[in-house]
């Protein structure tokens, strides 16, 4: 890290506005996603799903289905019955169900037939006999032994699909001797990603013995293992392609069970298949984040120092295990920044229902744990009688430390938002000033920059590489497996190669995503590509420019050391008139090889404690956030608007400054949803809103006003001193605007979304306690 | 989701298309801008093989101070600066129904007889089959009141009360010719979310007229949802308005929709008011009448003992407003 007084170095392109380089294809509807690919003789596959939430499949009949015209093929489950999950120690999915059904969307069977509307038809003709079973909804009814587990593998003869039990410090000795204690129970309802793009697939199995598989995917390297280990083919005989994804959150970060059968019909059709969802498709395969109870107990000193936190965490997690058992530890382990947490006690259990498989959402993990502290904060800040904002500064995580659950932590400016925060708000004339009815609020946040620990991956080999290829038209095309899905990461590898190698960015060619050709990155998920694609990207682009510059040495006689890029060109560091167009260098380093070729490659260093479970969480840089939410409450029908968010965050060096206001825009925009109005809502196991009229994403007249601060320091291990803006940026917004809530009416809001009925009631039983809307008791 | 090929008829005038209908009868539905019924379509939700489209049938046009045809588009009738300054309270509904993409193809005609709706009833075919069909689409019971053999699908329109309040007319075409029903009339106030209406199956709605003294009227709506554009009204408050220069009532009308199956006026209590000077006293007395009086099930997205105490707090604020009555501030 540079000298605090030394000043930052300054880039050509990093740092600066750079619009998607994709962008004219996608606004002009040119740019191709797997929808729009049509391969020649393709059928269309449909799935029937389960209507009951809970049986035992005695039978499935699909003889007239099968018969009827223009129906290619229909498969159950126990053609290919070999269970698959995301995580490799839970691996509880088949394709298509096998011996039961686990909630109501699970799959019973698929069609694939010349169109549309003859599958559904023939979905309609297949008759399945079952035994019902009971079903499960919630989670609380699983904890202990029940008469028909959801899976075989929960523990213990119950629903409990993973329990965590975690104890740093001496949680009930700091209890003993705080000056306060407080305790908040939260309750969240699930929410899910709802991106645009549908999920979509394309299979095609060719004589050759070869299985292409066109997928809308964040992670295509775990797909491409899933469908490996499902169907039986080794990796290399699968070629699996990433066309654009219009969006993902985490919902296309799981191998999905449409992949593999889209795949399996066309090695049963010999044909290509397509299958694209429906929007209720989309709903009941859901892997959204996670129904969840917390039960938060806080203990601080006199002064609002922290001296523990003790946290219990039921989730619901529908039908699979997904990432749960990361997500398990997450609803613990999040809670571990941005402050200095010194004894800490977490039991949490993600419990198997009848509903639809919950997963990981963007800060998976990280919200929802983080509504309930932040909220618990502001109470104890108010009953201490002291600001919000100088009971988080008193116990900011100081950079290069570490957690109780050893965390390393190494940059963070979360002082510097925290400040950025409170001035740029007007916090101090704001905070329990305003007139009834009007609050702010602060929350604060921090998330992983990229999880320390592949899920799936041979933990020696890097987590990501890029290969660079330069040939003589100065054009360099860009291999790499990570996945852009609307987030920008094409753009920024792009800018990172050019600014490396002094060119102009459209001389900077990303490749599709193909795993014939592209190295290895384990996709789009917990916040990783900015930093290790990033550096990954950046080291292949050092090497392809230390090509160039030794061809220029020997060009101009300097030797390489006092050569240095500049824009399109190579030149003397302290002769600045003496310089190699770009283009002459290149011609020239090609002389005895041909195309150049260039490899990075970035693993994380070593890191984490040597408990059970001490690598969740552990990340190479955490990214720190302070927002101040401010809220208008219409204080007799409970209608709000959330009027301004100042987001404040430490993403390390801004790299691309368009991409992260827009990252933190949209976080804004998502964080709303789930305080606001978004909810799966059930009744019993049924998904009642599975459309995106009934299902509440905030609309455009509901967005604040956001300003962005963004004021972190290089981290000294990111690239270029970035860190993630991804996920971290929507986990500060509920509690900012829970607390907003607050200061405006005088209740704290722990049952989300917090509708206007929510606001309403609250307000009438705080007013029947007799109970003002300010001051503490 | 796919939609089942079905046959298009396109006839030029009323005559024609009323015609057409009776043949066709009951095996068609008429679209006009086609938002809420091909969704519904994609669902299975009481699908006919034919469609009569009214795209081509001129008359249907139209907007003018005395009437607005039935085929006008929602955007269209929310950017007429005449209509606008006339109508206040009918262009703040026409603007608050679903998307600005909605109602450029939305229309008049459409969103008066647009679908009841109920979260049982408005999902796809395989949604209700597995819970089992309900009364209003292929099944005979009732998943919202379950001892009940009524369906309570929840009328969602929200131009129609701001039009009862004006005693606008809609005008009515059928193979037996024409008829004008008033529009506060033109509902089942039996509370049935299956027959909505009182048009015969072949009959059609040509325009809205409004009555000279619609003009003399101050009218708003005030729509409470969960979010401010896309979603249908969970509860919408028309109120119409004269005073006399000193103050004094002189007509008042009042009509509530997306809380029943119809929109319902309250004549009785709006007739109170008439010839009094108004007080808030008063507004809030007939505030606490109508939330008293109505009766919203458990069918769209906010529970119905909420929806049915902003009916008082809305009618409150409408009327006050709308009477320029102070309201005291907490």
């Amino acid at each position: 890290m540079a000298a605090p007084d030394a000043p930052a170095p300054t880039y050509r392109l990093i740092g600066t506005r750079i619009p998607y380089i994709e962008g004219p294809l996608k606004v002009t509807g040119r740019a191709e996603y797997t929808d729009d690919i049509k391969r020649s003789g393709q059928l269309i596959a449909r799935l029937l799903r389960s209507p009951w939430p809970h049986a035992r499949l005695r039978s499935i009949n699909v003889e007239k289905a099968r018969a009827m015209p223009g129906v290619a093929a229909v498969l159950t489950g126990e053609k290919y019955p070999t269970p698959f999950g995301v995580l490799p120690i839970t691996h509880d999915e088949t394709a298509i169900a096998v011996g039961k059904v686990r909630y109501i969307g699970d799959i019973l069977a698929a069609v694939a037939a010349s169109d549309e509307a003859t599958a559904d038809r023939a979905l309609e003709a297949i008759e399945v006999d079952i035994e019902p079973l009971p079903d499960y909804p919630e989670p609380q009814g699983g904890t202990i032994a029940v008469a028909e587990p959801i899976h075989a593998r929960g523990l213990n003869g119950t629903n409990i699909q993973k329990e965590v039990v975690q104890h740093f410090g001496d949680v009930d000795a700091a209890f003993a001797k705080a000056h306060a204690t407080v305790r908040v129970r939260g309750t969240f309802a699930g929410v899910t990603h709802a991106f645009t793009e549908p999920m979509a697939t394309i299979a095609e199995a060719t004589p050759d013995g070869r299985l292409t598989v066109w997928s809308a995917t964040q992670v295509p390297h775990y797909l491409h293992r899933a469908l490996s280990e499902v169907l039986g083919i080794p990796m290399h005989r699968i070629r699996v392609i990433k066309p654009e994804v219009g969006g993902g959150f985490g919902g296309k970060s799981d191998p999905l069970p449409h992949e593999i059968i889209c795949a399996a019909l066309s090695l049963e059709t010999g044909r290509p298949v397509k299958i694209l969802f429906d929007r209720e498709d989309v709903f009941v395969t859901n892997h959204g984040r996670h129904p969840t109870k917390n039960d938060v107990r806080i203990a601080v000193d006199a002064d609002g120092r922290i001296l523990a936190y003790d946290i219990e965490a039921l989730i619901d997690g529908g039908a699979w295990s997904s990432f749960g058992t990361v997500t398990t530890y997450y609803n613990g382990v999040l809670s571990m920044g941005p402050y200095r947490v010194p004894n800490f006690r977490y039991h949490g259990r993600r419990v198997y229902t009848t509903k639809p498989p919950s997963g990981a959402m963007r800060a998976h993990g990280g919200t929802n744990i983080r509504y309930s502290v932040e909220l618990a904060l502001d109470d104890l800040a108010e009953r201490l009688g002291i600001d919000p904002f100088d009971l988080r500064e008193r116990n900011a995580l100081p950079p290069h430390s570490t957690t109780v659950n050893q965390f390393r932590i190494t940059s963070t400016s979360f002082v510097k938002c925290l400040h950025a925060a409170r001035e740029r708000s007007g916090w101090d004339q704001k905070y329990r000033k305003l007139p009834y009815g009007k609050g702010v609020g602060l929350g604060c946040g921090f998330y992983i920059s990229g999880s320390n620990s592949p899920i799936h991956f041979t933990p020696k080999m890097p987590q990501c590489t890029v290969h660079l290829k330069a040939d003589m038209d100065g054009g360099i095309a860009v291999h790499c497996m990570q996945a852009d899905i609307g987030q920008g990461s094409n753009t920024l590898l792009a800018a990172i190669v050019a600014e490396v190698v002094g060119v102009d960015l459209d001389r900077v060619h990303i490749m599709r995503v193909d795993s014939d050709v592209s190295p290895v990155d384990i996709g789009s998920y917990s916040s990783r590509v900015t930093f290790m694609m990033g550096n990954a990207a950046r080291q292949a682009a050092e090497s392809l420019r230390d090509q160039l510059i030794r061809a220029a040495s020997r060009l101009t006689g300097y030797p390489p050391a006092q050569l240095e890029v500049a824009h399109e060109k190579i030149r003397v560091r302290h002769r600045p008139d003496i310089a190699v167009d770009y283009l002459a260098a290149l011609h020239a380093a090609m002389e005895r090889t041909g195309a150049l070729l260039a490899t990075g490659a970035y693993n994380s260093p070593p890191m984490g404690g040597d408990f059970k479970g001490a690598r969740a969480g552990t990340a190479p840089a955490y990214s720190f956030a302070a927002y101040v939410a401010q809220v208008d409450v219409d204080v007799e029908t409970g209608v709000y608007r959330v009027e301004k968010v100042w987001a404040a965050f430490d993403c390390g060096r801004v790299l691309n400054r368009l991409a992260v206001e827009g990252q933190i825009e949209g976080s804004i925009h998502m964080g709303l949803g789930q305080m606001m109005g978004e909810a799966m809502s059930y009744r019993g196991a049924r998904l009642m809103n599975p459309s995106l009229l009934d299902y509440k994403i905030p609309m455009p007249q509901q967005m604040p006003e956001v300003e962005c601060l963004l004021v972190g320091d290089d981290d000294p291990e990111g690239p270029f001193g970035g860190k993630e803006a991804g996920e971290g940026p929507l986990i500060a917004t509920l509690p900012a605007v829970g607390n907003a809530l607050h200061d405006a009416v005088g209740v704290r809001y722990h049952d989300l979304p917090v509708t206007p009925d929510k606001v309403l009631r609250g307000i009438e039983v705080r007013e029947q306690s007799g109970r003002a809307w300010k001051g503490v008791g | 989701m796919h939609l089942d090929p079905f046959e298009l008829h396109r006839p030029s005038s009323v005559e024609e298309t009323v015609s057409l209908a009776g043949r066709l009868a009951p095996a068609f539905d008429y679209i006009a801008g086609g938002t809420d019924l091909l969704p519904n379509y994609k669902m299975r939700l009481n699908v006919r093989p034919n469609l009569i489209a009214l795209e081509d049938v001129s008359e249907l046009r139209g907007i003018s101070l005395d009437r607005v045809g039935a085929m006008v588009r929602l955007g269209e009738l929310e950017t007429d600066p005449a209509f606008g300054s006339a109508y206040r309270g009918v262009v703040e509904a026409a603007a608050e129904v679903a998307t600005p993409l909605v109602r450029a193809s939305g229309t008049v005609g459409g969103n008066l007889l647009v679908e009841t709706r109920c979260f049982f009833f408005n999902q796809s075919f395989p949604w209700r089959k597995s819970l089992g069909f309900c009364l209003k689409a292929d099944g005979d019971k009732c998943h919202v009141v379950p001892q009940k053999e009524k369906c309570y699908a929840t009328f969602s329109g929200d131009l129609a009360p701001t039009l009862a309040v004006l005693d606008a007319e809609v005008e009515v075409a059928g193979p037996d010719g024409r008829r004008r029903v008033p529009v506060a009339s033109l509902y089942d106030a039996s509370g049935d979310g299956i027959q909505r209406h009182h048009l015969r199956p072949s009959e059609l709605i040509v325009a809205v007229h409004f009555p000279p003294e619609a003009r003399t009227l101050r009218g708003s709506y005030r729509k409470l949802r969960i979010r401010p554009s896309f979603d249908f009204p969970e509860l919408g408050v028309a109120v119409a308005a004269r005073q006399s220069a000193d103050g004094g009532v002189e007509r008042l009308a009042l009509s509530v929709g997306g809380l029943e199956t119809y929109p319902r006026r309250f004549d009785d209590l709006t007739r109170r008011l008439v010839g009094e000077r108004p007080t808030i006293a008063k507004v809030r007395e007939l505030a606490d009448a109508v939330r008293q009086l109505v009766r919203p099930v458990h069918n769209t997205a906010l529970a119905p003992d909420y929806r049915r105490k902003m009916a008082g707090v809305y009618v409150r604020r409408s009327v006050a407003e709308i009477l320029g009555v102070a309201e005291e501030t907490r």
